[in-house]
């Protein structure tokens, strides 16, 4: 039997009496891209929250690799990388450090950090404190933090904010590898040209 | 299909343990600052100092001033259910703090580049909850003591046995708020283990206040029930305590970051001395939880007809603004048994307090420009529009508590209800913290006395106001 790598069933999540998420329920198998499509506030950033347990839905479940996604669960967040925008850093930690902190945590080595600060454009500020970076090398660093670890699944929430043309170039071609790989990637994005060049199923919830 | 249930599975093979991550961690951090074990130290050993000296200090003076005339003479039943009542309103509003905390928390940081991955989650959080579970422990002990002192023990045993019992219940406490922050949103059980304190709180209140104007008074208890409170409470923050342990790998990462806000926010606000960073954070949080209103249209009229209906609708969209309005009608009751020689000190704050929780629309004006803009008008009509309610609001209350004060020259009373009004108001307008002003350098450090100008303001007034009630009064 196929498991699917992500799989959310009747996710449904309130703000008191208003209803931001209303029995969304998709699958997405391993080495797919999907892409969760909606106007403002309809609720994107909020699913995405819920599938990676940054917040608690109030019905439905997700489903990782077959497994309920309870974020208490080692397993499930061994399985699942994500770069929501609540990501903050140390700040008396380097780029480098933090991108080897999170390697070291998944149980891997600093080998692929250096790989990855390159293909990111990192490498000139791998020893720059947070507070010196602009948005949009930090915006690079909390993607750079999903790709130096293992995983299976990728959440990434409107990853082309704050990137340049080089940036969101990268950012597609880095995609389409992660298909290949076998992850199942569900991003949120407003960019046309990421969704065409990239995307293999469109999810649309707020309608 | 329902997929099973999750359980906390081992972490993947191949993770480092929680200690081994803290301490590349702490090494990472330690290359780029020298903050030693020795200035932590060094740190807690002069907070300790600071809060037993002048601790012990406020308990004395309070113990002086509760037997002085100038508070008056109440008896003796009074003030004990009335102390009863306090302590366990304390107690509902400690778990309340305790829940919005976590009381576990991690920092963004932590959660994005630590907990994200897949170690031990009972190992990670264990010292902090050992930690915390200590301090509540250590805090509530001395705050068992300061109650008994305050209540004239001074027998080393029975301050033993208030020790106790206060490092039992701080304990179980602690313990308990663990368990709830693990549990699944929708449990009943945390908001009924911090309702039924309030309400045993405002039960005991009325019982008193009515039993008191009405009669005698409630009897004192022969005996404080010290013991019976240690052998309940050591049990429970055992019992609290094992399943706290148990309960810790199902902490996540929801419960962990929402309280870590919280802290951020009032750490922020105590350093910047500004309360309205946390204010704004609580407020936020309320209008998501409410999430979704009725929308009807205003009465016809001119704009401030609609700006004052804006007013009145936020309110009543706000119902603990009332409620706490209204709780502080008892408190004033209950202030004027307990103290009746500072029943119109006390009538002048509970007033202020009252108004303060109805300027939700001034300070909503007050401290945005562009909103301004936006209505039109002067600022001057708009922060006057704005103030109709709460000055409203006080005047009813003031008028509800004229029984619990002796009636002064007939000048006093009108003049110190418009004084509470203008202290709201002032504190309501209070602009944006300006950080440029200056400093003094005095013997205990540099004092930045501009800002504690401009934090007062509305509160210094009211300090003049408590004053003149006092003198002349």
């Amino acid at each position: 039997m196929i498991v699917d790598a992500l799989s959310v069933r009747g996710l449904s999540r309130n703000f008191g009496d208003l209803v931001v998420l209303d029995d969304v329920s998709f699958t997405l198998p391993a080495g797919r891209i999907a892409v969760v499509l909606g106007p403002n506030g309809s609720g994107k950033t909020t699913l995405l929250r819920c599938v990676v347990g940054a917040d608690r839905p109030d019905a439905g479940e997700v489903l990782v690799q077959g497994r309920r996604a309870d974020e208490t669960d080692p397993q499930v967040r061994a399985l699942v990388a994500a770069a929501l925008d609540d990501i903050d850093f140390f700040p008396d930690l380097s780029v480098v450090e933090h991108l080897e902190l999170i390697a070291y945590a998944h149980g891997g080595d600093a080998e692929p950090v250096g790989e990855v600060l390159a293909e990111l454009g990192l490498e000139p500020a791998r020893d720059q404190l947070p507070v010196t970076l602009s948005s949009g090398q930090r915006r690079r660093l909390a993607l750079a933090s999903c790709f130096v670890r293992p995983r299976r699944v990728l959440i990434l929430d409107e990853p082309e904010q704050r990137l340049d043309v080089r940036g969101r170039q990268w950012l597609a071609d880095r995609l389409l590898r992660e298909r290949a790989a076998g992850t199942a990637v569900l991003l949120a994005s407003h960019d046309p040209e990421l969704i065409d060049a990239v995307v293999d199923e469109r999810i649309e919830i707020g309608k | 299909m329902t997929a099973a249930p999750a359980t906390i599975a081992d972490a993947p093979a191949g993770v480092p343990t929680a200690r081994q991550v803290r301490a590349q961690l702490r090494r990472a951090r330690s290359r780029h600052h020298d903050h030693s074990l020795g200035d932590v130290l060094g740190d807690a050993y002069v907070i300790v100092l600071f809060v037993g000296m002048y601790g012990w200090f406020a308990i004395s003076a309070s113990r002086d001033l509760l037997d002085s005339p100038t508070v008056g003479q109440a008896e003796p039943g009074v003030r004990w259910w009335l102390a009863v009542a306090a302590l366990l309103a304390g107690a509902g509003l400690a778990w309340r703090g305790l829940r919005a905390l976590g009381p576990l928390l991690v920092t963004p940081a932590t959660q994005s580049w630590a907990t994200s991955a897949p170690i031990d989650r009972r190992a990670w959080l264990a010292p902090r909850f050992v930690l915390l579970l200590v301090g509540a422990a250590v805090g509530t002990a001395a705050l068992g003591v300061a109650v008994a002192a305050l209540a004239g023990v001074s027998a080393p045993a029975a301050l033993g046995w208030a020790a106790a019992a206060g490092a039992g219940w701080g304990a179980a406490a602690l313990a308990l708020s663990v368990v709830a922050q693990s549990s699944r949103s929708g449990r009943r059980w945390p908001t009924v283990v911090g309702a039924a304190p309030m309400a045993a709180a405002a039960l005991i209140t009325a019982v008193v206040v009515l039993v008191g104007r009405l009669g005698d008074g409630l009897p004192r208890p022969g005996s404080t029930p010290a013991v019976a409170l240690v052998a309940v409470a050591v049990p429970l923050a055992v019992v609290g305590t094992i399943l706290a342990v148990r309960a810790l790998p199902r902490v996540d990462r929801a419960s962990l970051t929402t309280g870590a806000q919280f802290a951020n926010a009032a750490a922020t606000a105590t350093i910047l001395l500004d309360p309205s960073l946390l204010v704004g954070l609580v407020e936020s949080r309320r209008w998501r939880r409410i999430g979704k209103v009725r929308s009807s249209r205003f009465l016809p009229g001119p704009g401030w007809w609609a700006l004052l209906q804006a007013d009145v609708r936020r309110l009543r969209r706000h119902p603990s603004a009332v409620l706490i309005w209204a709780a502080l009608l008892g408190v004033q009751y209950a202030a004027a048994l307990a103290l009746p020689g500072l029943a119109g000190a006390a009538q002048v704050v509970f007033a202020y307090l009252a108004a303060d929780r109805l300027t939700g629309g001034l300070r909503a004006v007050s401290r945005s420009p562009g909103l301004r803009r936006a209505l039109g008008g002067s600022d001057n009509l708009l922060r006057g529009i704005h103030v109709v309610v709460p000055a409203v609001g006080a005047g009813l209350w003031w008028l509800l508590t004229v029984p619990t004060v002796d009636p002064g020259p007939a000048w006093l009373a009108p003049m110190l209800a418009l004084g509470v009004v203008a202290a709201a108001f002032r504190a309501g307008t209070r602009p944006p913290i300006n950080y440029g002003g200056a400093t003094v350098n005095t013997p205990f450090g540099m004092v930045p006395v501009d800002l504690l100008r401009q934090g007062s303001r509305g509160p210094a007034l009211l300090a003049v106001l408590v004053l003149v009630q006092l003198f002349l009064g």
